[in-house]
């Protein structure tokens, strides 16, 4: 097996062979360009990791287990919030005025009814209505179980606060005893708007007392509720013996062409301290505010993402290591070859930053799934944005470059003095 | 014409204070073109000390040594690295990266080289195969070649690069007499076709009839250099 070529073999260019003269020994030569450089170093890099296809499943398997935990925190974390708001999300008026010590709208602080009357004062001004907040509980008219529900008690003719469903129903939520009912509450309130829709009008129990389903409208649950009830501004006074004076929130309706922000600053002139006047995206931020810092929520899933992250770059460190650790008479042999300590670096990162491209792409594609699949299982709005999907690329490349920094100073223990 | 290697005087020493240690002390060595010369000396002489400084993997303290017309008293890590890409280097252990194929291995001594495209690096690292007799193993891993063959690519590795100057540490250590001997012959007439010079560090005695000259070491002094007859 150790045959030798019979002639004394040249080298392919030996000038015996060619007749030409042999290259100039050992010239200074031009080293490739930098982006050739990187191609090399990546292609190194993608080479070794592929040899050992063990190896290379567990540091995907630990990128991708990084990526699932960080867009689940994120997802559930976003769907949190967002759903924590929907409430108020889906409530739109010009302007809203609620008490200054209100944190979240699930426990309101009341005010005077007065202040909805003060607001007309100004000319811009086309209706100011008063809006009443609380949570009773309804019976499940199947299994007879009740579960608290939100309920919104406004002069729905009026016109000023919107929402899908209300239009149609505002001239039946006028009879005594009448309500409409969210039909994307939570399904634990029975199949209610099925019921509806099948046989019309029905009586249902809200707070203990018979009132009559007349319509459905779209709001959807949050944080604060399972679903949600609305109802006349009587009927809610008389239902929960609440004295008028005494409101929650006032939903108010500019003349059309007015400046919302004008009117703003002028009512906050006008208006008393026991009030503060909001736009809608002001309202639905300080609820979310206080979702995300007056809770420990927020702190909950970064905390998630954060070990996700370090987990990750755990494994792919110790992949990264052990690959160096194993071969170092090969780097030291490379480097020997006149190799550069940067150019060897260069290919443990590219190795790196693979492993981050091709953890991630499976990783992000399992949670599409994922998200689907539990958003289905618990009515949470999980939804894939793009800066989402941007944020943790970054984040897990982030992740990646951090364990191949780490990974890099075990190369100078190839030494290429130590080979001989 | 210049010589590949010219060392004057060049000492070496590990550590520093009480625990300093000179391990080469005043060396004088000349390798003149297409030389082949081979170091022996017992262990702790200093000649594979005397091989890395020459192969510029370790910097120099004192002394001079010109090699293939770079100083390297002073020179630079940068300076360095550019200069071991124009040497040619044969391990003790062939070294080779088991995850490339024998030709990729052979052409990764050529990818420092910009003026080449990945076709003419494969292209030549196929024809440095063949001169070595491995035309039929080209796409094998280093896994799947015997200690000979291995050894073999090391050596179509360490000359695809044409360098001016090889510099081998026990090439043979790993390899039985016959094989052994087979390779060192190989790398010997390779290296005559093109006129490169070797400085070949050897303990074993069935391969110094190859060389050109014997240079004998011993507590870091060259003693005794035979000038070997033309065979």
């Amino acid at each position: 097996m150790n045959e030798i070529p019979a002639p004394a073999a040249l080298l392919p260019w030996a000038p015996e062979r060619t007749g030409e003269a042999a290259p100039a020994p050992g010239p200074e030569r031009r080293a490739p360009g930098a982006l050739a450089q990187l191609g090399l170093a990546l292609r190194l890099a993608w080479r070794q990791l592929r040899a050992d296809r063990a190896r290379l499943a567990t540091a995907i398997a630990g990128v991708m287990f990084a990526c699932v935990l960080v867009f689940m925190q994120l997802g559930f974390k976003g769907a949190l919030f967002d759903s924590a708001t929907n409430l108020l999300q889906a409530l739109r008026a010009d302007l809203f005025l609620w008490h200054p010590l209100t944190e979240a709208s699930f426990r309101p602080e009341r005010m005077p009814r007065s202040r909805a009357h003060q607001a007309l004062a100004d000319p811009d001004v086309a209706q100011s209505i008063p809006v009443y907040l609380t949570q009773v509980t309804l019976r499940n008219p199947e299994t007879g179980t009740k579960r608290a529900v939100q309920v919104i008690g406004f002069d729905a003719a009026a016109g000023a606060l919107r929402f899908p469903g209300i239009e149609q129903v505002a001239g039946a939520l006028t009879r005594p005893d009448t309500f409409a009912f969210d039909l994307r509450s939570r399904p634990e309130f029975g199949p209610v708007a099925r019921l509806f829709r099948e046989r019309g009008p029905f009586p249902i129990e809200l707070n203990g007392r018979e009132m009559e389903l007349v319509g459905l409208v779209e709001i959807g649950p949050s944080f604060g509720a399972d679903g949600n009830v609305v109802m006349s501004e009587v009927n809610f006074r008389r239902v929960f013996e609440r004295r008028p004076s005494n409101i929650d929130l006032v939903a108010i309706q500019l003349r059309p062409g007015a400046e919302p922000a004008a009117v703003q600053a002028r009512l906050r002139a006008l208006l008393p301290g026991d009030v503060a006047v909001l736009t809608h995206a002001e309202l639905v931020q300080k609820e979310r505010r206080y979702w995300e810092e007056g809770t420990p929520i927020g702190f909950i899933f970064l905390f998630g993402s954060v070990m996700g992250l370090v987990v990750g770059m755990v494994i792919v460190y110790q992949i990264l290591f052990a690959d160096i650790a194993g071969h170092l008479s090969e780097y030291a042999t490379l480097k020997a070859m006149g190799y550069s300590d940067g150019y060897l670096a260069r290919v443990v990162l590219g190795a790196a930053l693979i492993l981050a491209v091709v953890g991630f792409l499976p990783g992000f594609l399992l949670c599409l799934f994922l998200y689907d699949f539990v958003a289905g299982a618990t009515f949470l709005p999980l939804v894939m944005t793009t800066e989402r999907a941007l944020g943790v690329f970054l984040l897990i490349f982030g992740m990646c470059f951090a364990a191949g920094l780490l990974a890099v100073r075990k190369l100078r223990d190839a030494n290429p003095a130590d080979m001989f | 014409m210049q010589a590949p290697v010219e060392l004057r005087e060049v000492s070496f020493a590990y550590g520093s204070g009480e625990l300093r240690r000179l391990v080469l002390r005043e060396v004088d060595l000349r390798v003149a073109p297409g030389e082949i010369v081979i170091l022996t000396g017992p262990s702790g002489s200093g000649k594979t000390t005397l091989l890395t400084l020459i192969g510029a993997l370790r910097a120099m303290q004192l002394g001079s040594a010109r090699v293939l017309g770079q100083e390297l008293l002073g020179a630079s890590e940068a300076a360095r690295v550019r200069l071991r890409r124009r040497i040619g280097f044969i391990f003790q252990n062939h070294n080779l990266l088991g995850f490339l194929t024998a030709r990729q291995n052979v052409a990764m001594a050529l990818e420092l080289d910009g003026a080449l495209s990945e076709r003419e690096r494969l292209a030549r690292a196929g024809a440095m195969l063949e001169a070595v007799g491995l035309a039929g193993h080209a796409e094998k891993r280093p896994a799947q070649l015997s200690g000979g063959q291995r050894q073999r690519v090391a050596i179509a590795r360490a000359l695809a690069g044409a360098p001016g100057l090889i510099l081998a540490d026990e090439p043979t250590a790993a390899l039985d007499k016959q094989t052994g001997q087979e390779v060192v012959r190989l790398l010997r007439d390779l290296a005559k076709g093109n006129g490169v010079p070797i400085l070949l560090v050897t303990h074993d005695p069935r391969i110094l009839d190859l060389a050109d000259r014997i240079v004998a070491m011993e507590d870091g002094r060259i003693v005794h250099a035979a000038l070997e007859q033309a065979r």
